[in-house]
């Protein structure tokens, strides 16, 4: 009676996983197969935002308080870890005011996003703590100022981010296998996350407070563990768009990926890893098919005008939708089992 | 009328002293003694708005007294925040049933044992023991939100138990159950306390349930104690029958 339940629960963590990976091989074989350039770019960045949203579940599903910093902290991993696997030479005509040190140092790529992450981590760690104590409304607008004060500072740090102009010179190590297999990291650990003692216990402050208090949850000790884990992750994702995309400008760190990724999120469901995983798939499938329809009905000039933001119209209208109809998202907080 | 505060505190005993409770323009409760011996079932009564719930949250921390101290065991838990008292060994149970409704009956109870500190391991066992406890093992893979209400009561003590406690502080289990449920609980609660040496404080309005299940009584009125001994001495005081009894 007592060993039973335990490992049926084991197994289906197992099918779980096993379910939500499937997807993610059968698109990056078909990309393999089909061969085009272009389609395996909306594949590289599915899977880029597939890791911040799972980044953005690990905080936002399991605690209840809706997060806008995230991607502060994607701008955060994409800038530090270019920052030491930029090469020395590029680094002179890119970055010309670094530090002597930093302006010598080159680590190879792995190395580089994992210090990108830390130093993400590291920040939110600093910033965030006074923050959790916050529920609601002030948590969510508190968040949004802490993406502003981390734009701003992207934009005017010039020395390091080489300020509103486009950083150039990244080398691309992002490639298909490179961004899947993280994905598939992410969703091992993001899952883990939420199963371990420490996503037990946020979980359960998310659904109750006071409940969960009286029975010896630290509230604002579990949600800033959640909140630094999240960071990471996003930090992770910023530091493999940068080397995917190889040039941008604090631009990319801003409001339009902020809906993005939180549009995902919260169509497929905060609550569940799997919800995360379903919506930015959907999201992205209906984004990539809403842009090609507009492009098409643009150029056989089926309207007397130009069709514009048919794409950003659609997926605003759906997550509405959804909000009203569905308000825990489409996996309504559950698992695939 | 045994007077708690004779000086000596018992170390095995949930102690309140002297307690107050301001509100606004409300004095909630005024210089309340009170204690829980480890072993008992102490029954806390008043009528409406004498200040039950209040004591319960004052001592589980979710208020923090105007004066007076509280100890659980010896250590002074006054004014710490409330998963610091719970995890001195004070669990509670709400009037208004509050469970983690996305999580499945068995998460709900493990993660009690959890956050007390227990490994993994033996929060899982202890969780197992919990429900096994309430006769509710079969209903641990079902989200709690969607268990019925006289479900959901048994649920939260399963919860409470799962800590471990010294001292367990039950608001109203039985409300809203009716005869046979609220019966059934008793059969449940009443050897709890001294299979597992904790003390045992519950409020509720059953008296019927009360006078069976208790081995002392404290009654509230206004916020001040009116009276206190084992149920039949709490009868026979002159200001207990007029304020609650005989109504």
């Amino acid at each position: 009676m007592k060993d039973k339940p335990a490992s049926t629960a084991t197994r289906s963590h197992i099918i779980t996983l096993l379910i939500l990976l499937l997807p993610l091989i059968i698109i990056a074989a078909v990309t393999k197969l089909i061969g085009n350039v272009l389609f395996e770019r909306v594949v590289i960045t599915l899977f880029i935002n597939l890791i911040l949203v799972l980044g953005l579940q690990a905080f936002m599903g399991n605690s209840g308080i809706l997060s806008f910093a995230h991607i502060g902290f994607m701008g955060i991993g994409a800038y530090a870890s270019v920052l030491f696997s930029m090469a020395p030479q590029m680094k002179k005509l890119a970055l010309p005011d670094l530090p002597l040190w930093l302006g010598h140092l080159q680590l190879p790529f792995l190395p580089s996003i994992l210090i990108g992450a830390i130093i993400a981590a590291l920040i939110a760690a600093v910033v965030s703590f006074p923050l959790m104590r916050l529920s609601d409304a002030s948590a969510v607008i508190t968040s949004f100022a802490l993406l502003v004060v981390i734009h701003t500072i992207l934009v005017h740090w010039k020395t390091v981010t080489n300020g509103p102009q486009t950083l150039f010179g990244v080398d691309r190590y992002t490639h298909l296998e490179t961004s899947m297999c993280w994905a598939f990291i992410f969703i091992a650990l993001a899952y883990w996350f939420k199963e371990s003692s420490i996503g037990l216990q946020l979980r359960a402050s998310r659904d109750e407070r006071e409940a969960a208090s009286t029975i010896g949850v630290n509230i604002i000790l579990v949600r800033w563990q959640g909140f630094i884990l999240s960071a990471f992750m996003a930090g992770l994702g910023g530091g493999l768009w940068a080397h995917f995309i190889t040039s941008f400008s604090p631009k990319a760190f801003w409001l339009k990926e902020t809906f993005v990724i939180l549009s995902m999120l919260v169509i497929g469901g905060p609550n569940s890893v799997s919800g995360a995983v379903v919506g930015a798939l959907l999201v992205t499938g209906a984004f990539e098919g809403l842009r090609g329809l507009e492009n098409q009905i643009n150029i056989a000039q089926i309207l007397p005008v130009q069709l514009i933001g048919l794409t950003e119209i659609v997926l605003s209208l759906t997550m509405i939708v959804i909000l009203i109809k569905r308000p825990l998202g489409i996996m309504g907080g559950r698992e695939f089992r | 009328m045994i007077s708690p505060a004779d000086g000596h505190t018992p170390l095995t005993a949930l102690v309140v002293q002297g307690i107050t409770m301001d509100f606004v323009g409300l004095r909630a409760l005024e210089n309340v003694n009170l204690t829980l011996r480890q072993g008992e079932i102490l029954g806390l009564i008043g009528p409406n708005g004498s200040g039950k719930t209040t004591m319960i949250n004052v001592i589980t921390g979710l208020l923090r007294p105007t004066a007076g101290r509280i100890q659980a065991d010896g250590a002074d838990i006054t004014g710490k925040p409330p998963h610091k008292i719970a995890q001195t060994g004070v669990a509670r149970t709400f009037q208004k049933v509050k469970l983690f409704r996305e999580l499945t009956v068995f998460e709900n109870v493990k993660v009690a044992a959890v956050s007390v500190g227990m490994p993994n391991r033996r929060a899982k066992e202890q969780a197992w023991v919990a429900l096994e406890e309430l006769g509710i093992e079969a209903w641990s893979g079902r989200i709690a939100g969607t268990l019925p209400y006289g479900h959901e009561r048994k649920v939260e003590v399963a919860r409470a138990l799962a800590m471990n406690p010294k001292f367990i502080l039950l608001d109203e289990p039985a409300a809203g159950m009716d005869e046979e449920e609220s019966a059934a609980l008793l059969q449940i609660l009443t050897p709890i306390p001294e299979k597992k040496n904790l003390g045992m404080l519950i409020v509720d309005h059953d008296m019927n349930l009360i006078m069976r299940l208790c081995n002392r009584l404290h009654v509230l009125n206004y916020g001040k104690t009116i009276g206190e001994g084992t149920p039949e001495e709490v009868r026979r005081i002159p200001e207990v029958v007029e304020a609650y009894l005989g109504s």
